[in-house]
């Protein structure tokens, strides 16, 4: 017998105590991705994913000069390849980071906009399954919207532009299906970079708990890094910028082809991601909900 | 388990940066009981009721919730307990029905029958499909109520819950928290209102400034308050002041804001305004101050008062 029994007339007498089947952090997960598919802004970033690169793909080849001063610029506008990895090299600088914070740096922000964590937190779930429930979530939608990007990206470059062998950054000519393994492959070099900027996000989220810090300061900070990377003198550095993963795709266009960036990058990326959830981590514990 | 408290927090203290926000407080709540935390804002309710729901960590002092504490047992403190903190808040762009089966998920699953019967229950069934952002105060108020019932709680802790709510809105909520209150339910309300824990509570709380001013039963507090006061307005006030001296029970006195107030038990004051109509002094106005239980929650919790009424006080 239940309080709602009581109340809705079923019966008369006091109310019985309930032991809840505590739920695990998949319950959580599917409220963090109920949340998140309800949102419009989810909506517009994967359908902006789908159009954004069609346009951009179609006003670039509409061009009479191509972007020469860009990696894969000079052949951008006949061969497709090269505009896929065209707008690769820009995607990242900026689009990418964007992308990603926009989810992730707002996805604890918002609970204390909206005054939530109050609601969520005096719920059967812990501050540890809602915390791991959003990182799943943020980094699941980052690899959903890279994926969406790099094949609308690919699709409308090949369909657009066409697929004429690659000249790739040695002078070498890639055919046609390797070009297309190897344009792949440098979008999916794009995915931990990603998920670095994605824990990066969420820790702005958590400690700034302000939506719009957690979605510029990743921004921000990846042009700052990109701009230090540019500086002569620190080599020593380099490495360790969230931002060099970005461009480790460019050994696989060499010829011979160098994999060691993407090694740097793996070890990079992890180390980003893993020191920003700890320090994000830490904080969601032990905060304090004075307000929301 | 059945013998022990609901709520047992004893000496509870929390300090925000040089704000000592609750001062070694202890409230125990009995289980099946309807007890009240009153103050007036910034007395620390809210604070206490969110360390209960672990919203945030006590400086000093344990709470204990059917037994179970924070620290030993984590989430499971929760067992049997909902409620809401302040106003309830809930994710705005999901409708009503959406927020309460995503935080039924967040509990362990929600039948949608049993949803059926909570969005009647709180009387939101025609609103349930529609979107939380566009709810009023009072349909948010009673979604924070069928929040907390989706639990199926053996504690109901409610922050102020008639608060911002218009007349119509306060008499639905009272009359709501009274029928889960007779449903056998342990109800821990809070409010700034006297006449509302009065009309609720078996027993009461009163907090001023983090500490403890008074905590006892309702019927305690009511044998300290003190005389009803009534404001008069006659045609000759200064003739109803000498007649008052010679009432036996009444006491009167000149106020430059409201006139001439008069205090005594009922009685007393029926056969004081005779004796003015008597003797030919009219009255113009005759009306009730403050209730005697609001003259003594004034009297316990305005700092610079007279209200050294602390005969239970803590």
């Amino acid at each position: 017998m239940t309080t709602t029994d009581v109340l809705t007339g079923r019966a008369t007498t006091a109310v019985a105590p309930v032991d809840r089947r505590r739920p695990g952090i998949g319950a959580a997960l599917r409220w963090e991705t109920r949340k998140l598919r309800a949102q419009l802004r989810t909506k517009a970033l994967l359908i902006g994913a789908v159009l954004a690169p069609i346009a951009v793909v179609v006003v670039v080849h509409s061009q009479p000069r191509p972007p020469k001063d860009t990696l894969f610029g000079r052949f951008a506008t006949e061969n497709g390849f090269a505009m896929a990895l065209l707008v690769l090299g820009v995607a990242a600088q900026w689009v990418l980071p964007l992308l990603t914070s926009i989810v992730a740096g707002d996805i604890f922000a918002s609970e204390d906009q909206h005054g939530t964590w109050k609601t969520v937190l005096t719920r059967s779930t812990s501050r540890s399954r809602l915390f791991w429930a959003k990182t799943v979530v943020a980094i699941v939608f980052a690899l959903v919207a890279l994926l969406v990007l790099a094949a609308s990206t690919i699709a409308a470059s090949v369909l657009i532009v066409g697929h004429q062998p690659l000249t790739g950054l040695s002078g070498q000519t890639i055919g046609a299906s390797s070009a297309l393994q190897l344009v792949a492959a440098s979008w999916a070099t794009m995915a931990l970079p990603m998920i670095g900027f994605t824990c990066l996000a969420l820790l702005f989220s958590v400690w700034s708990r302000n939506a719009a810090v957690g979605i510029a300061a990743p921004v921000v900070l990846g042009l700052v890094m990109q701009l230090v990377g540019a500086l002569g003198g620190i080599e020593t550095l380099r490495p360790f910028l969230l931002t060099t993963p970005f461009e480790a795709w460019h050994g696989l266009l060499a010829a011979p082809r160098f994999t060691g960036p993407l090694l740097d990058s793996v070890i990079t990326s992890a180390g980003w991601s893993v020191v920003c959830l700890v320090a994000a981590y830490l904080i969601m514990r032990r905060r304090d909900i004075t307000g929301g | 388990m059945d013998n022990e408290l609901a709520v047992d927090a004893v000496g509870v203290t929390k300090t925000f940066g040089s704000l000592r926000a609750v001062d070694d407080i202890t409230v125990q709540v009995a289980p099946g009981e309807v007890y009240g935390v009153l103050g007036p804002n910034g007395a620390g309710k809210t604070t206490f009721l969110r360390m209960l729901f672990g919203l945030i960590r006590p400086d000093a002092g344990t709470i204990r919730v059917f037994g179970r504490s924070w620290d030993a047992d984590g989430i499971a403190t929760l067992d049997g307990v909902a409620g809401f903190i302040e106003s309830p808040a809930f994710y705005p762009y999901l409708t009503g029905r959406q927020n309460l089966e995503g935080l039924g998920l967040l509990d362990g699953g929600l039948p949608s029958d049993r949803l059926g019967e909570i969005l009647d229950i709180v009387d939101l069934s025609d609103r349930a499909d529609d979107k939380v952002g566009g709810y009023s105060y009072g349909m948010r108020q009673r979604l924070g109520v069928a929040a907390s019932l989706i639990r199926e709680p053996r504690l109901l802790v409610l922050d102020e819950p008639a608060n911002g709510l218009d007349p119509a809105g306060i008499r639905d909520m009272r009359a709501l928290v009274k029928r889960l209150a007779d449903s056998g339910l342990t109800v821990l309300l809070s409010s700034h209102h006297m006449d509302e824990v009065e009309e609720i509570c078996d027993n009461v709380t009163i907090m001023r400034k983090g500490s403890v001013a008074f905590h006892g039963a309702i019927a305690q507090l009511r044998a300290m308050a003190p005389d009803p006061g009534y404001v008069l307005s006659t045609t000759d006030d200064h003739r109803a002041l000498e007649m008052a001296r010679l009432t036996a029970g009444v006491q009167a006195k000149r106020d430059e804001d409201a006139g001439l107030v008069v205090t005594g038990q009922e009685d007393a004051v029926s056969a004081y305004v005779s004796a003015l109509v008597r003797d030919d002094v009219r009255l113009l106005a005759f009306t009730p101050t403050r209730t005697p239980l609001q003259q003594l929650f004034f009297m316990l919790t305005d700092p610079d008062g007279t209200g050294a009424t602390k005969g239970e006080a803590a």
